[in-house]
């Protein structure tokens, strides 16, 4: 039998309603008009996976600059049911991993996850992931409502001050 | 140039610049030098100028002006043939050909030997298809211009069209003698060998032919064609032997050209079933990536051969995911048993699919799991098989199984929207598709589809908009559709309007198609000289046939049928005159305030008429507009045609006479139709004429005697009969006495009626027909004829929504008499049949229906939560 293909393609205006229909369908949280309009905005942030030509997962990122530093936070990334455990979510992954390491100027990757989420978090954690705080009450209308939040660092304060080509290496050697 | 009123030199030389102008297009410059010559008063009646002014006036919109000069011209100079020309010319570009022709014809009087007039003159006799004259004037120009290759094509052409193989072929082989000493083979020279041999063919001798292609072998470059050519005319002339070696070489080229299997089993001659699936089978082995000898089995295997393979055809597909894999087996469906097994495999495949990821039981152990799409083209299949079967229950089980498994497949959508138009609900229908679009608004055809589907819930405005997503931008969508030929969309909008009652609108859609055929049929006139001069005869011919019946696509068979009904309609129950109708309402008001109601109205009246001719106006300066800047020259010039006027259009005063202009084209192209000689009937009995009435049914017979609405058209006409009869003329009363005989078989209306019935008892579609008769003929049977038209049991084999629709409108119409009590009763029964149709839907239950049906479209998409890979933020 030959191996499904799996691939990734851009959001557009087009086919942003099979993002939304996606996201409405793996996660309990809404999100608004607002999310889409970023996400069309966001080029290489924001991927569809296709696993045969279908559109089966997605992932949406944006860059955050709070706290004084430069993140990338992982806003959605999400793979329907069936489609799991299929290497689609790893090379949604790799494709955020792949794009901080071309920039080479973010300091870590972050994201929220609902701490009854046992499979995701132990998908994160096989790509050096770590949970580094718990907020109450995260969520507003789902339960639990508490999230972990789970982060990659990229590199420590005091590398920040060093070169863009150092960074770059240091990346390499964490893989 | 010979003239009755020549001018002198320096005038001349004027005059030949003028013709110099029109040539080269420079319009502006002809009228300088027309007006030299015109302002010089012993000139000033010239007629050539007076004509040449008036043609250069016509390339410049000037259309009234022109015929004023042209007509001016040739009365001062009636012996003048540039004047004929001019007129002729002047005539062509407003498409009157017949009166064109006329003019050359005057023209070459004075002229006999005008190259140019008798081109033009050929081009119009092609275009009109007069052969005769085509031949005669091909003949003259072959005899001034021997040296020309077109002048030998032209005239060997004309005697192909006419039949005259023979001729055609002597002039053909002449001419090629004379050139085969140049022996430049090219592409044209080509064309010219299998051009001769398609009229070698078509004379019959089919040995000719083939020695004409061995010989040419080597001159003939299309060698697909020449190897095409030469498998099937050596399959005619049964060489078996020498078919097969070439169709095996064909198949090698291409591997996916079903023809090439198919006459390559005819050449080596199999008949059994087994030989044939042998045959497929060792192909498959050679060819394992062509489609071909794959598909084509399945339509001869049987049992538990064809279980076999197409459980091997039915898996490759579903892991493959090919969409159409369901319309690819459709024509298999024709085979109840082959249904069962099919349909017995997937759910086989279902089953497994979900319990271990695998097509069956005992493959559990081995190998690895399939893909995970392919439970899900697994569903998307069985939904549309059981939608084929008209199950819509099992359909939608599916398709939302589907659906809840990859909500993202758009595929899905577009099929549960056709499931619920099979089932009668078109405004859910189009819900989905909307769905559907709304997905990948990029995706044309399902923009289409999706504006289709809305024109079949009657929502024309939405699907304007749909539409013009993918029109020009600056025009409105109609418009654009309208300039594209964009049938599909104007037939549903016609049929939508006709539903709605907007009979004026109807029409103008109807109009508009049947002017794109005009239209097709005037394109071909550019064709006449490019494919000559091209060498591209065969393709040439092909297209002439084409448009010899080009009426007879279904296109236009769909249009004119919904225009033949409407001025049927039109004809029954004329539309009212508003004002009128106005007229009563204000009967009871004060004569006051009716004398400032009446000045409103007068006002707005002449408001909107002024209104509407500004728009006429401004059209028009925008069409002249347009046409200068596309094009300047004559030919292409195109007359400005009627505006269609919805208001017009329905109060039409001779329906029957529009009616008869739609079905003159169907009654010659599509007359192995029974609707075309039932509309004909429905026209000439509204007409009274006797004759075309018999004709009609006459015609209907021979297709198909034991339709149910001719039964019905039998029997209107044997009553119209019986009552005319004594008015008849004699020999209109003999020709009908003799012509009848089969078709009335000298019984009375209620014995036909009685007959009919027993033998095609077991159809609803008759029985209701019957019914409507036995009702007419006397009014007491209605009773009878009630409880036999909505029994709905058994006996009947085509209950179906549409049937069931049919009898519903029949009781709803009166045509039964009054039964109001059974209306509902009927509604409720065809309701438990077919739940999803909304003609049957009770009118409480139609409010519920609703809404839940849209609740489950918001719910199923919800219904999936997954936890595993999900990360989340409220951003």
């Amino acid at each position: 039998m030959t191996r499904a293909t799996i691939e990734l393609g851009n959001v557009t205006p087009h086919n942003i309603k099979q993002l939304k229909k996606l996201n409405s369908v793996v996660f309990p949280v809404y999100y608004n008009d607002k999310f889409y309009k970023d996400v069309l905005e966001a080029g290489e942030l924001a991927k569809l996976a296709y696993y045969n030509d279908i559109v089966v997962g997605a992932v949406c990122c944006r860059i955050d600059t709070s706290e004084k530093s430069r993140r990338l936070y992982i806003m959605t990334l999400g793979c329907l049911y069936p489609y799991r455990r299929l290497g689609i979510g790893t090379m949604m992954v790799n494709h955020v991993l792949n794009y901080v390491e071309r920039d080479g100027n973010f300091d870590s990757i972050f994201l929220h996850v609902q701490v009854n989420n046992e499979g995701a978090i132990d998908f994160y954690k096989k790509f050096g992931f770590e949970i580094v705080e718990t907020k109450e009450h995260y969520y507003k209308r789902i339960e639990p409502a508490d999230a972990h939040v789970l982060q990659k660092t990229l590199r420590s304060k005091e590398q920040r001050n060093g070169t863009h080509e150092e960074n770059g290496k240091e990346n390499k050697k964490a893989h | 140039m010979p003239s009755s009123n020549p001018l002198p030199p320096k005038e001349n030389a004027l005059f030949k610049r003028i013709l110099k102008s029109y040539e080269q297009k420079q319009y502006k410059n002809g009228l300088k030098f027309a007006k030299q010559i015109l302002s010089n008063p012993k000139f000033s009646e010239h007629g050539e100028t007076l004509a040449m002014k008036g043609l250069t006036l016509n390339c410049l919109g000037r259309k009234e002006e022109a015929y004023e000069y042209v007509r001016r011209g040739l009365r001062n100079d009636l012996k003048s043939h540039v004047c004929w020309h001019v007129y002729g010319l002047l005539q062509r570009s407003d498409k009157k050909y017949d009166e064109a022709i006329k003019c050359y014809r005057n023209a070459l009087k004075w002229d006999k030997d005008n190259i140019q007039i008798l081109r033009d003159l050929s081009l119009l006799q092609i275009q009109m298809r007069d052969l005769e004259g085509y031949r005669d004037t091909r003949y003259q120009l072959l005899m001034l211009r021997p040296a020309q290759r077109v002048s030998w094509i032209g005239y060997a052409m004309s005697f192909h069209l006419l039949g005259d193989y023979k001729n055609a072929l002597n002039i053909l082989n002449t001419f090629l003698d004379q050139q085969q000493k140049g022996s430049n083979f090219d592409y044209e020279h080509s064309e010219l060998l299998l051009y001769q041999n398609m009229v070698i063919q078509e004379s019959g001798d089919f040995q000719q032919a083939l020695t004409h292609l061995k010989v040419y072998n080597d001159q003939i470059v299309d060698k697909l064609t020449y190897k095409e050519l030469l498998g099937d005319l050596c399959l005619k002339l049964k060489q078996f032997d020498k078919a097969e070696k070439v169709y095996k070489e064909l198949m090698k080229r291409n591997p996916e050209n079903t023809l090439y299997y198919i006459k390559l089993i005819e050449a080596k001659r199999l008949t059994e079933t087994d030989e044939i699936i042998m045959f497929y089978l060792d192909l498959v082995e050679k060819y394992p990536k062509a489609m071909p000898p794959k598909r084509l089995p399945l339509n001869y295997a049987q049992g538990d051969q064809f279980r076999n393979l197409v459980d091997k055809y039915l898996r490759r597909g579903l892991t493959k995911g090919v969409p159409p894999l369901f319309v690819d087996l459709r024509s298999l469906y024709v085979d109840p048993l082959k249904v069962e097994i099919i349909e017995k495999l997937l759910l086989q495949y279902v089953d497994c699919l979900q319990s271990y990821g695998k097509y069956s039981d005992t493959e559990t152990n081995n190998g690895p799991k399939e893909p995970a799409s392919t439970l899900l083209w697994t569903y998307y299949y069985l939904a549309q098989h059981y939608d084929h079967l008209s199950k819509a229950e099992e359909a939608l089980k599916y398709i939302d199984l589907a659906i809840n498994h990859t909500p993202t497949l758009i595929e899905l959508f577009v099929a549960k929207g056709r499931i619920f138009k099979h089932a009668g609900d078109p405004l859910e229908a189009c819900k989905w598709l909307d769905e559907a679009q709304a997905l990948d608004t990029a995706d044309r055809y399902i923009n289409s589809k999706c504006a289709k589907y809305m024109l079949r819930a009657n929502k024309i405005k939405e699907a304007e908009e749909i539409c013009s997503k993918f029109t020009r931008e600056g025009v409105s969508a109609m418009e654009n559709l309208n300039e594209m030929q964009c049938m599909w969309f104007q037939t549903e909008c016609a049929l939508a309007y006709q539903r709605l009652g907007k009979y004026g609108e109807s029409l103008k859609k109807c109009h508009e198609i049947d002017r794109h055929f005009t239209e097709i049929i005037e394109d071909q006139f550019d064709f006449h000289t490019y494919c000559m001069r091209k060498m591209t005869l065969r393709s040439y011919m092909g297209l002439l046939r084409l448009e010899d019946v080009l009426r007879g696509h279904p296109f236009y068979f769909k249009a004119a049928r919904c225009a033949i009904e409407v001025y049927l309609h039109l004809f029954d129950k004329p539309l009212k005159d508003e004002n009128a109708e106005q007229d009563i309402d204000i009967e009871n008001l004060a004569p006051s305030e009716l004398k400032k109601l009446r000045n409103k109205q007068r006002k707005a009246r002449r408001k909107a008429e002024q209104e509407i001719a500004q728009a006429a106006q401004a059209q028009v300066k925008k069409d002249q507009y347009h046409k200068s800047k596309q094009q300047g020259d004559v030919e292409a010039d195109t007359p400005q045609l009627d505006e269609l006027i919805p208001e017009k259009l329905a109060k039409v005063s001779d329906p029957l006479e529009q009616a008869i202009k739609f079905l003159q084209p169907l009654q010659s192209l599509a007359k192995n139709r029974i609707e075309t000689h039932l509309m004909a009937f429905e026209i000439y009995y509204r007409k009274e004429k006797v004759l075309l009435m018999l004709q009609s049914l006459k015609r209907g017979y021979s297709v198909s005697e034991n339709n149910p609405k001719l039964h019905s058209c039998l029997i209107q006409f044997s009553d119209f009969l019986k009552r005319v009869r004594d008015s008849l003329d004699e020999t209109v009363k003999e020709v009908l006495e003799k012509e009848t005989e089969t078709l009335l078989r000298k019984k009375n209306s209620t014995e036909l009626n009685s007959e009919y019935l027993s033998k095609q008892g077991d159809s609803i579609e008759a029985t209701l027909e019957c019914c409507k008769v036995l009702y007419q003929l006397n009014p007491n049977n209605q009773e009878c004829a009630l409880k036999l038209v909505t029994s709905l049991d058994n006996k009947f084999k085509d209950v179906n929504i549409q049937t069931c629709a049919n009898v519903l409108k029949a009781l709803k119409s009166g045509a039964l008499g009054d039964c109001d009590s059974l209306i509902e009763d009927f509604k409720l029964r065809c309701h438990k049949l077919f739940p999803y149709c909304t003609d049957f839907r009770p009118a409480a239950a139609a409010a519920s229906l609703n809404l839940s049906n849209s609740c489950d479209a918001n719910n199923h998409a919800k219904s999936t939560s997954a936890t595993e890979l999900q990360n989340s933020n409220s951003n």
